[in-house]
């Protein structure tokens, strides 16, 4: 599990499948932290993740600098998300042109969907600090490794996406309890 | 420090991530200025939701759903990249894996399928050093196992007790039906266990021929198999709630399952055509009471006249269309037709055809020419040579070709069109 993401691609590269494991282990909760952010329902976003992941894998031939494997999963998982919204919206109309047709059952929002979606509402760069940090345990030392950026660079982008984190949330709550009212 | 300094600080501070002097400093003022603490509070708050989000994301197991994942679309693609000749990367990264010790074990595993073939029907086997390995497997009595055709979610489980040449085979959603076919003779003796009706089936010529394709196909798939490094190991899963190693054939035409220990076969998944089959659930040498295969009306029974399956034609799949347009729908043919989609239908079939006005008799010929149809496809559908593009068409529109095939030996399509005439058609002048 300590390898490089570079390791990991070449041993897939060379003949090695199953070492493909290693990575969505590794980029798993990332993966679905984005996702569930942008698409909502808990059902949908692990379904997006094992989506991009499959393209990943079969695109990594694609991939030139293998050590920004983690952005180049983001980016995809970003466009399978799109995807799934254009089909849901496309469902959704259809649902709307049937309109005898009874409520569909409301999906499962993953549990704390409204960080999720605070999350992913953050610019790239302050997103992918914060998913690497919370979702993919890196340290802000490793962080900033990874990323090629210095440590203060990484701590105060990390403050700052505190900061729009926290405003997007209190943004939430304020209009919950607009509709409580 | 000031209230401003303080809070750049913060998010660095409650990360743990500050120099001792300053990480000093920070809690002196927090312990001066409430203001402050507040906003420490908050963001130890929000600190804490992060890390717990992402400790529940993280219990998430994709790893096996991934993989899985991957090993379907590999074969899917590498089958598309055989055929464009493309994609050699692929195909070398699946050339590579180290499969020469599990490649013996693989030749026993197929072998055990050989057994039950070789159990179903007649054949010779020419190699000698092959057959010395076979032998102890080929002494297995008898095989039980569950036969499913198509999609395993939703089509019927055959299942299937083999002794010698009969075999005792019972439907799920046919429950019950029994039937009993002797290979030997090329004769079903189906049962209705409820009505005690007891009637013989004639079934030379069509099925007894797909039976020796059948053994002819495993038998090739096996020669290539001993003789090439094409098989792939698709690595040990869990298959049937059990520990299971996995092998593929050239072109994924057979895929097998089995026991890492004992290479008893625990899944067989054959592609045959267009055919999809899936065996599993063997259990070999139970005993089975030989009263279970007779081929003889059980005490009880009435016996019914005997019917003839021998000949399936073209006129017999026609009218099946016919029957599935009109009584099983509503006028427009099925979304898809195959052995997987009759076998569905069957029971269905009964079901409507039971309220309408029509001489018992006349109902039992129409059930007999829809799996006399179902019969005819079925030659196709080994060899792969037919199209179905009738879904949503309707019964009467000439103008839509809704199915065509190429008879053995033919160099013309015969095609099938809405209203159920049929034309030659060079393979030129195909619909597209």
């Amino acid at each position: 599990m300590s390898e490089t993401d570079t390791y990991y691609i070449e041993r897939c590269l060379d003949g090695h499948p199953d070492d493909f494991r290693y990575l969505v282990r590794r980029y798993q909760a990332v993966l679905l932290a984005n996702l569930a952010g942008k698409l909502g329902s808990k059902d949908t976003a692990e379904e997006a993740a094992q989506e991009s992941l499959v393209r990943a894998y079969f695109n990594m031939g694609k991939l030139k600098k293998p050590e920004s494997f983690f952005s180049w999963l983001l980016g995809i998982g970003d466009r399978v998300a799109k995807e799934h919204q254009r089909k849901e919206q496309l469902r959704r109309q259809r649902e709307i042109v049937r309109s005898f047709s009874e409520e569909a059952p409301a999906p499962e929002f993953s549990q704390d969907y409204a960080l999720e979606s605070a999350i992913a509402d953050l610019p790239e760069a302050y997103r992918k600090v914060i998913l690497l940090r919370y979702y993919g345990e890196h340290s802000c030392n490793q962080i900033a490794e990874r990323l090629d950026m210095p440590l203060g660079t990484v701590t105060k982008t990390l403050s700052r996406a505190y900061a729009m984190l926290r405003e997007s949330l209190q943004q939430e709550n304020e209009e919950i309890y607009e509709v409580q009212k | 420090m000031n209230c401003a300094e303080c809070k750049e600080l913060l998010v660095v501070y409650v990360e743990g991530l500050l120099e001792e002097s300053q990480k000093q400093a920070v809690a002196e003022h927090l312990k001066d200025c409430s203001a402050c603490r507040v906003e420490a509070k908050e963001l130890t708050r929000l600190h804490d939701r992060l890390v717990a989000n992402g400790k529940v994301l993280a219990q998430s197991d994709l790893e096996d759903l991934v993989l899985n994942r991957i090993v379907r679309e590999q074969n899917v693609r590498l089958k598309a990249a055989g055929r464009a000749g493309a994609a050699l990367k692929l195909r070398r990264i699946i050339m590579k894996s180290p499969i020469t010790k599990m490649a013996a074990a693989a030749v026993i595993i197929i072998a055990v399928l050989f057994g039950i073939s070789q159990l179903v029907g007649p054949i010779s086997v020419t190699t000698v050093t092959f057959a010395d390995v076979v032998e102890p497997i080929l002494n297995a009595r008898t095989v039980i196992f569950d036969f499913v055709v198509g999609d395993e979610e939703t089509s019927p489980v055959m299942h299937e007790i083999v002794v010698g040449t009969r075999i005792r085979r019972t439907i799920s959603n046919l429950p019950n039906m029994t039937s009993i076919i002797d290979l030997e003779s090329a004769k079903i003796l189906a049962l209705d266990t409820e009505a005690k009706t007891a009637v013989y089936i004639d079934i030379k010529g069509s099925l007894q021929e797909k039976t020796r394709g059948y053994i002819e196909f495993v038998r090739k798939v096996l020669m290539e198999l001993k003789d090439s490094p094409d098989v792939e190991e698709l690595g040990e899963q869990e298959i049937e709630g059990q520990k299971a190693v996995g092998f593929a054939g050239p072109n994924e035409e057979v895929k097998i399952w089995a026991n890492p220990k004992t290479a008893v076969p625990i899944r067989v998944e054959l592609r045959l055509g267009q055919l999809f089959v899936i065996l599993k659930n063997f259990k070999f040498d139970v005993p089975v009471d030989d009263s279970l295969v007779s081929m003889d009306v059980p005490p009880g029974y009435t016996e019914e006249a005997e019917v003839d399956f021998t000949k399936a034609t073209e006129q017999d799949f026609i009218e099946s269309l016919r029957i599935w347009a009109k009584v099983l729908l509503d006028g427009t043919f099925p979304e898809a037709v195959g052995t997987e989609n009759y076998m569905k239908q069957v029971p269905l079939l009964g079901e409507k055809l039971a309220p309408l006005d029509l001489p018992d008799d006349e109902k039992k010929q129409l059930g007999m020419k829809f799996i006399r149809g179902m019969l005819f496809l079925q030659i196709y559908e080994s060899q792969g040579k037919w199209h179905y593009a009738g879904k949503g068409v309707k019964l009467g529109d000439a103008d839509k070709a809704i199915f065509w095939y190429l008879p053995e030996g033919s160099e013309t399509y015969r095609v099938i069109y809405g209203d159920l005439s049929v034309k030659d058609v060079t393979p030129e002048n195909l619909p597209k």
